[in-house]
Order: structure tokens, then sequence, then C-alpha cells
């Protein structure tokens, strides 16, 4: 594991420099807060109920779809590496691979789960 | 692990990071006096002699701003959000190689912070965790705007994200490698976009959609949710959610670049290996030139227009794409002669032609 | 036409007897309908005579005779004068019937009539103040109305030159200044009473998802402090995700009761004023309110000042028109580009417009009988490069580089439809009517001024929708230059003011209403005279105003970032909206 210090490393400097411009924001910024100030912005009126709570999200079945063919998509990086050794048979594996997970895909495609209304 | 080692590590990556802040300084200065030129205007000229200071002004500002947390607010997730944010852009230029390895005191040094073996996975795995702080930005200011930002946030990492993975392995595939330090020494003789238009085409636009500029800046639509996910953000956490935009436009060049285009290759490098870097920044300028220009020229897709774009346009091209690339990969490997590799862009394009032909209309017309 | 237009007119004192009767006035026209007939003569009106346009809604408060007067004008969408009917009602108990269910365009008309004058519409579905706030004390429109700093019913006010020196009724103000408040007011804790209502209204609206997922509606402020409402508009949304299922357009933040200060003013002071309503075009607002005031005094202008106002009129046009489509432009979110290419044109007109009336934006170049100056050396030689050269080669380039990109074409048709009953039931005018398919432009339905000599086309498109709207302004902008090529080469010679210049003209008593197709659609002046200096009723139906009233319909069932489109393509200006 040895070789990913230097990540290590650079993920402690950047969270520090990150850390710090924030604490610099407090530090010099001043701070006079008034409940007006403290509203969320709602273009100048204030907000009618709460700002954040279930929203219909219409692209859920996408999401789910997205998580199916991510996956997919993880498992060509590595057939992608060793595809010159695999040959011919690396080729139409994928091609059975993708083709079994396409069907889906147009299947999915047709049924309109990719339409939002 | 010695003492030197460890001391080389922080200086490169101290000096990645602030190449990478100075980067971003200067780059909101390059768009904003770019974007005047398109506009027939003259741009930010009053800091320093044509500008200059510009940047300067804005940070100092910045840090001398009042900072406001939305009395509902989820208070430790909105400070932590623009950290979560701002890293993942600082980091993801690690296994990115500036230029070739050269000799200081007596050590061999690369310019690169780590070269990792798996260093496309690696960048595929940081540029979706930064799709996070945004959402938790949105969600933790109990705002409207910014929830709906965040919302589309989320709906656009799904949109693209396909396709930029599998943009990902034509270059993989030519080089049977995840190393970037590989990837770029293969394209020592021929810079893979001749092999790859269609992949190169396919990872630009998604990058776009990536960093959330313009067409696909819809978390931030100005227009529709006065700024989206950061409307509650003010002072220096605004600036960082700034940054990390503008060091991901940095990162996602760098990383066409490498892929793509030649890396840091290009002639009398391995004579003098300080050309690398110059050449390295050449490249990713004009990379960020088209990103502005695109900018000041197109209005804003609609985002579930980005998504029926990015599944069913950018996802089919993209996976002919790759199954195109492996076939002319193969048939080079099989009668042992590279010029069959040259069959891979002529079958990739026809392919673009063919999905874009049957395409038509569909993304943009056919509502009336 | 004329022959017919008697025919009805007889027919309608006659069709009703008892009901309705001729206003025999001295200086007025049109009918007088008794209450309980509106509707009857109404539904005649527009089922049987064609008058399917109901153009303008205001009321008259005749203080000295005691009643109020609701007046209505009404017009057919192939053309020909309009129809005026009056329903007069007691002041303390002002109540007319609404006609919003057989002219939907009637909503925000009505309402303002409410707001402003007190006359309670009975029927009308929503009638709440729109201008003023809920809560406000009286109705200002009213003539014993009288404001905290009342000082005279009429300008110039006495009271300003005591001594000769200029004195402020504002410094009477008893708070002394604007930011201290009554001792029993907190402004943190004061919520506007309408709010209430307007949510309630909003919530009562189900969700129409049957998903087994239990989500909420969210109601969203859009505006008054939002980048694109145009300014302190306001939209009340009720937004499913991202979807719009219901908008209450909220307005009067920009209040400033243009009318009653209109009132006051003498005639030619109003013609300035008139530049503050709709202030990206001035030069048609004067137009609108110079051909009311000429009808009343039964004057014309002499040549060449028609031509001039027509040349005015069609530069304001095109200016109009390039900044409406480079802020839909911006509204789809293009970073500005297209805005500031259109504006650079715009710039050259208003540097004519600077050129012959002294100012760029508030020209107050129009005079009652003619214009205020002639055209400076040199000026003629731009307008007709201009005209000639400039213009449609850069109006070509902008349709070229605007009208088939893919992104404008995605978010633009099939956005915001407006079939064309609709359009007309809403009162809609200007490009928001065209681009529905009905091809009513005032200048060649009922023309004005000198439009019958010229040549041009009535631009019509006929999807309905927001790309069709943006083609429109388009087209208009090649039918404005094609007028102004033909106006610059008749240009004649001769004066340019009927009369001698005079500060204060006589009016004869009377009613007029003049109309003119401004850029956003039809403006109109209502003025009455009462034989004094100061107009008695100074009424403005401004396109904006009006054409809000579809905005709900259009923006129902589409996106948020669509509703911005669609608010964009109306082409509203708050100054004309709020009044």
């Amino acid at each position: 594991m040895s070789e990913y210090l230097p990540l290590v490393v650079l993920f402690i400097l950047s969270t520090l420099v990150a850390a710090i411009a924030v604490a610099l924001g407090h530090l010099f910024g001043p701070r006079r807060p008034t409940e007006r100030k403290l509203q969320p912005y709602e273009s100048g009126m204030t907000p009618f109920g709460p700002g954040t709570r279930r929203m219909p999200v219409r692209f859920y079945l996408v999401a789910v779809l997205f998580i199916l063919f991510d996956i997919e998509v993880v498992f060509f990086i590595p057939w992608a590496v060793v595809y010159r050794k695999l040959g011919l048979f690396g080729f139409v594996e994928m091609l059975l691979f993708a083709g079994i997970l396409e069907i889906a895909f147009v299947y999915a495609w047709k049924k309109g789960a990719l339409e939002w209304e | 692990m010695d003492w030197a080692s460890l001391a080389e590590w922080t200086l490169k990556s101290f000096a990645l990071i602030f190449a990478l802040l100075g980067g971003f300084a200067y780059l909101t200065l390059f768009e904003r006096k770019l974007i005047a030129r398109f506009q027939v205007r003259i741009g930010p000229n009053r800091a320093g002699p044509f500008g200059l200071l510009q940047p300067v002004a804005d940070g100092i500002k910045l840090i001398f701003k009042e900072e406001l947390i939305p009395a509902q607010a989820d208070k430790i997730i909105f400070i932590l959000a623009p950290i979560i944010t701002v890293v993942p852009a600082l980091v993801i230029m690690a296994v990115v190689p500036f230029g070739p390895p050269i000799q200081l005191f007596g050590r061999t040094i690369s310019l690169q912070i780590i070269d990792l073996n798996v260093g496309v996975l690696y960048i595929m795995a940081i540029a979706s965790v930064s799709v996070y702080g945004i959402v938790l930005a949105g969600w933790s200011s109990n705002n409207k705007y910014a929830t709906l930002g965040g919302i589309r946030s989320s709906a656009q990492m799904i949109s693209y994200e396909l396709a930029l993975g599998l943009a990902f392995t034509g270059p993989v595939l030519l080089t049977s490698s995840l190393s970037l330090a590989e990837i770029v020494e293969a394209q020592r003789h021929i810079w893979f976009v001749l092999y790859q238009p269609v992949g190169a085409f396919i990872f630009w636009i998604s990058t776009l959609a990536e960093v959330n500029r313009a067409p696909f800046d819809m978390p931030e639509a100005e227009q529709e949710l006065t700024a989206g996910y950061h409307t509650e953000y003010s002072g220096m956490k605004f600036a960082l959610f700034f940054m990390a935009e503008y060091i991901k436009m940095i990162a996602v060049s760098a990383i066409a670049v490498t892929l793509f285009f030649g890396g840091y290759r290009g002639p009398f490098v391995d004579q003098v290996p300080l050309l690398g870097p110059i050449y390295f920044l050449l490249k990713v300028v004009g990379f960020l030139f088209l990103m502005v220009w695109v900018r000041a020229t197109l209005p804003r897709i609609r985002y579930d227009r980005l998504m029926a774009f990015g599944w069913k346009v950018l996802f089919s091209l993209a996976l002919g794409n790759a199954m195109l690339t492996a076939l002319g990969v193969l048939l080079a490997d099989m009668f042992q002669n590279s010029l069959w590799l040259w069959s891979i862009p002529v079958t990739t394009i026809a392919f673009f032609l063919l999905v874009a032909y049957l395409m038509r209309g569909s993304i943009a017309g056919g509502n009336r | 036409m004329s022959e017919q237009m008697i025919l009805t007119q007889t027919d309608l004192a006659e069709r009703f007897p008892g009901k309705v009767r001729r206003d025999e006035r001295k200086g007025y026209e049109g009918y007088i309908v008794e209450a309980d007939a509106l509707l009857q003569v109404a539904q005649t009106l527009r089922d049987e005579m064609g008058y399917d346009y109901l153009s303008s809604i205001t009321g008259v408060d005749y203080l000295p005779d005691g009643y109020m007067e609701s007046v209505y004008h009404f017009y057919r969408t192939t053309g020909g004068p309009a129809l005026v009917l009056k329903v007069q009602t007691p002041r303390d108990h002002a109540v007319v019937p609404s006609l919003v269910s057989l002219y939907p365009g009637a909503e925000f008309q009505e309402r303002e009539a409410w707001d402003l004058l007190g006359i309670r519409y009975e029927g009308h579905p929503d009638l709440r103040r729109i201008l003023m706030w809920e809560g406000f004390a009286g109705h200002p429109l009213r003539k014993d109305w009288r404001e905290p700093y009342y000082e005279e019913d009429a300008k110039p006010f006495k009271s300003r030159w005591p001594d000769g020196h200029v004195y402020r009724i504002e410094d009477k103000n008893p708070f002394h200044k604007n930011v201290d408040y009554p001792p029993d007011f907190d402004p943190d804790q004061w919520v506007a009473d309408n709010d209430a209502a307007l949510y309630a209204s909003l919530a009562k609206i189900q969700s129409t998802l049957d998903s087994s997922l239990k989500t909420d509606t969210v109601i969203v402020n859009m505006g008054p402090q939002h980048p694109s409402t145009h300014g302190v508009f306001r939209m009340v949304v009720l937004l499913e995700g991202e979807t719009v299922r219901a908008l209450k357009p909220v307005m009067g933040y920009l209040h400033r009761n243009h009318e009653k200060i209109g009132e006051r003013n003498t005639y030619i002071m109003n013609m300035p004023f008139t530049d503050r309503l709709d202030y990206l075009s001035s030069m048609s607002n004067n137009f609108g309110y110079a051909l009311a005031v000429e009808k009343l005094m039964g004057i014309k202008p002499p040549e060449r000042a028609e031509y001039l106002r027509v040349i005015m009129a069609e530069f304001t046009r095109i200016s109009n028109h390039l900044f409406a489509i480079g802020s839909l432009l911006n509204d789809l979110g293009a970073y500005f580009t297209p805005m500031l290419y259109a504006i650079e044109e715009r710039e050259l007109i208003l540097d004519i417009f600077e050129a012959v009336a002294g100012s760029r934006m508030m020209c107050n170049y129009f005079r009652f009988g003619g214009v205020a100056r002639d055209l400076p050396e040199g000026v003629y030689e731009k307008m007709r490069d201009l005209a000639f050269e400039r213009l449609p080669r850069r109006i070509d380039e902008l349709d070229l580089y605007l009208t088939n990109n893919e992104i404008i074409r995605a978010r633009c048709e099939g956005v915001g439809v407006l079939t064309p009953e609709q359009a007309i039931a809403f009162s809609a005018s200007g490009p928001l009517l065209r681009a529905s398919g009905v091809p009513y432009d005032i200048r060649r339905a009922d023309p004005y001024s000198i439009y019958d000599r010229f040549e041009f086309d009535v631009a019509v498109r006929y999807h309905g929708d927001v790309y069709d709207r943006y083609l429109v302004r388009l087209d208009e902008i090649r039918q404005s230059i094609r007028i102004l090529q033909q106006a610059l080469r008749d240009l004649p010679q001769g004066p340019i003011l009927a009369g001698k210049p005079q500060y204060q003209v006589r009016v004869p008593p009377g009613e007029a209403y003049g109309r003119v197709e401004a850029p956003k659609g039809e403006l109109g002046f209502y003025v009455v005279s009462n034989g004094k200096p100061n107009p008695w009723r100074y009424h403005v139906r401004a396109p904006s105003f009006v054409n809000i009233t579809a905005l709900e319909t259009m923006a129902k069932g589409n996106k948020v970032a669509d509703v911005v489109a669609i608010l964009g393509s109306i082409d509203i200006v708050l100054g004309e909206l709020d009044r």
C-alpha cells in the first residue's frame, strides 16, 4: 500500500488548504446576523414552509438503471486492459455481455423508462 | 519510506495545489477577459495592468465578506459541503503527468504526484465523488432553490457518467494500461484523438456536464434558480465552490489532453524535458478556451433534455465507439498490421453519423 | 363596413329596449347598459356580432354627478373600430357583474378597477387587490380619496413656490425620514395579508402523481428579487419536482399610481410621464397618448409630423424587439452574448432618438398636433443608413445565428403554447397574439396616423409557442424596416406642428380612447376631459399588464426553466405592468 502514500499526503494537504480557506472567512469576515438575514433566500420573500422536503424525483427509474449500467462500464475498464491478450475471445465475450445488457437498455427505452412524464 | 521521498511528495503536492489555485485565479480573469471580447466589451482592466490584479482583489474581498448560515440549515454539513466539493477537484490531478521525469539534486523526479497503475479508475472515482458536495450543499441550505439545484446535479451526474466512463475505454484499449504515464508514452508518435475522434468528442461533452459548465450548468442556473445549490453560500465558502468548478475545468482539460492529445508530448521533449510542461500548459489552455467559447455562445439546455441526450445519444455512441475500437484493435492484432487501427476512426465516424441521423430531432424537435 | 356598423349599433339599443341606451353626453360615444343586462349584452356582442376581443376595462369616478362608470371597449379581431359599453353604478355601492366568464382577459383588468376604484365585480373568481396590497385603506383613484401628503387636486401646485423657494411636502413627513416606523409596527414581524390568501389558494391544488412514494409539492416564490423576472415581478409557483402545477403572478412592487398622478398633471405634463410606462419604447407611449388627446381636441398633425411619428415609432419597435430577443436568450441561459449584440444595434437607434429628442430613453418627443423638434442636420442620413444598410444586415445575422440553433429550438418549440382561441379570450395583444395565429395588428385592423399608406405584412405565426413569439418579433423587425424605408423615402418637407407650440392646451369635454400597436401589444389611453386643464380620467391600457393574464395558462405543466422562457417571451416591462 505504501505506493499510495503520496496520495495520502496530497489528500491531507488539500483538505488543509480548503479548511484554512473556510477558517480565513470565519476569522476575517464580520458577523452581524439578524433574523431577516438568516432567512433562506427566496427572491426576497419570507419562505412558505420548509426548504428541504421530499421532492418528487422524476428520474428515479433512470437512477436505478444508472447503477446497473455503471457497473457494466466498470467491467469495460479491466476488460480493456487485458483485451489484447484475450484477442478474439475477449471481443466475442464482451459482445455477448454488452449485448445482453443492451437488450435490457432497449427494452427500458421502449418502455419509456427514460421519459419523464 | 524515507524522509527524502516524503519531502518530495509534500513539495510536489504543494506545487500542484498552488499551481491549481493560481490557475483558478487566473482562469477567472482569462474567462472574463475572453467573454468580454466575445461580447464586444473590454472586460476587467482597473485592478493592475490589464486587470491582472483582479483575481487578487476578488480573493481579498471574499475573505472579508460576511458569511451567513441560514437559521434552519444543517450547520455541519453546510460547512463541510464546500470542502467536500473542493478536495476532489484538487486531488484528481494527482495521476496526470505534467512532463517527462527530470533529474534534480541527483534524484529522478517524475512530474506527477503518483503514477497509479489504476490511474483511469482513480479519475473516474474521484470525479464521481465531487457531486456529493453539491448535493449536500443544496440539501443542507434549507433553501428551495438550493434543493432543486442539488437534485439537478444528481440528475445530471447520472446522465453523462456512463458515456464518460465508456469514453475512457478507447485509450485504455489502445494502450492496454490504466496508467496515465503509459497512455502518454503510447502517444509518442500519434495522438489518440486521431484514432478516437468520436471518443474524444464524447469525452469532451461529458466533461462539460461534469464540471457544470454551459450549456449544462443547470445546478446553478441563474435565470431559474438564482444561484442553485450555492444560493445560501457567501464569502470564502462560496469561493470554494467557485474554486472547485474552475479547478475541475483545468483538471478535465488536463485529463482530456493526457488521454487524447498526447499529454506533455511534443517536438524535442526528449531532448529538453522542461518543454513538456510548457506543451502541456498550452494544450490545456486550448481546451479552456474552448470551454469559455462554448459558454459565451450557447444557451442552457433543459435538464430532462440533458438526461434524454445523455442516455439516448451519448451512451449509445460511447458504447458503439468502445466496441468498434475493440474491433479495430482486434483486427490490427490478428493481421499484425497497425494500419488496421485506422479502421477505428472510419467506422466510429460512420457510426456517429448514423446515430446522428437516427436521432435527429428526437432531442430538439418533435414536441410541437 | 360603415353601413354594417350603423346597422349593428342601432340594433343594440333596439334589441334590449329599456336595458341599453345610447350615450348621449356631449363628446361621448357608445351605449349605457343597465348592470343586470351586461352579461346578456356582452354575450350577444361576442357570439352574434363578432366582438370577440375585449380590449380594455376601466372605471371612471364621476364624483360631481354622483355615480361611477365601468367602461368597456370591445373590438372585432377581424378589424374595425370599437364598440363602447358603459355601466353606471352608484358610488357608495358600486357593483357590476364580472365579464370573466365570457372574456377571461377581463380578470386582471377588473381586479385593477376594483383595487383602484372600488368597483366590485360580482362573479369574479379571484377579486383581490392587484396593484395595492391587501389591507390598503380606500381606493386611490376615487376622486375623494386623498393621499397623506395631499396638497391640491391639480398641478401646478401653488404651494411649491412660496416666496420663490422650492419647498417639498415630503419635508413635513411625520416620520421625517422613511426609515422610522410607527411605534406599533415591527417590519420583521410584518407579513403582507394577501400572501396568506395567496398561498392558501395554491396549496389547495393536490398532487397529480399517483406514486406510492409520499412526496410534497412546494410553493416557491420566483421574484420579486429574481434575476429573470425582468424587474420586481413575482410569480408564486406550486412545484411538483420541477413541474409547475399552478402559478399566480403578483405585481405592484413598482406601483406609483401613474393614473392618479396623471390626473393631477396638466395634459402636456403627462407627455413625458408616459415615457416612464414602457421605458424601453417611450416613443410609442407618446404616440398613443398624443392620439387620444388629439381625438378629443379634434386636431390633426401636419404631414411631416405624421411621417416623423411613424419613423420614430417603427425605430422604437425595432429597438424594443431587439431587446426582447436578447433578453429572451438571456432567460434561456445564453450568457449575455446575444443580448449585447442586440443592444449594439439598439444603441444606434437610441443615438437617433437622442439627436431628435435630446434624450435616449425618456424621449418626450410628441406634442399634441405634431412633434417637438424637427430633424437636426445629418440625422436623416443616419436614419437612411440604418434602415437601408445596417439594420437589415444585422437582423439577418441575428437570424442566422439564433433561429436554427438546436438548443434554442429544443427549449422553445412547443413550450408555453397559447391557442388562437385562448389568445383572443385572454385579450392578448401584440406578438403574443400574432404568434398564436391571429393576424391582428392595429396598424392594419384599425389604422391610425398614416399607416394605411405603407406597404407591410402583418407578421403571423401559427404554433403559439415561445419559438414562434421569437420568430414573430424577428419578422416584425423586418416589416418595420420596410415601413421605415418607405417613410424615409417619402418624408415630405413642411411644418412639424399644427398651430403654435403651447404649454396649456384647451381640451373640450368628452372621452377618447387612443390606441396604438406598441411593440409589446395594444397600448391604449382612455382619457376623459371635463374642459379643465387636467384630464378628469387618464387610464392606461398597458399591453404588459393585460398580456400577463395568460401567463398561468401557458406555464401550467411546464418546467421551472420553461416558465422563465415563457415570461421572457411575453416581453413585459415593469414600468408599464405596475404603473
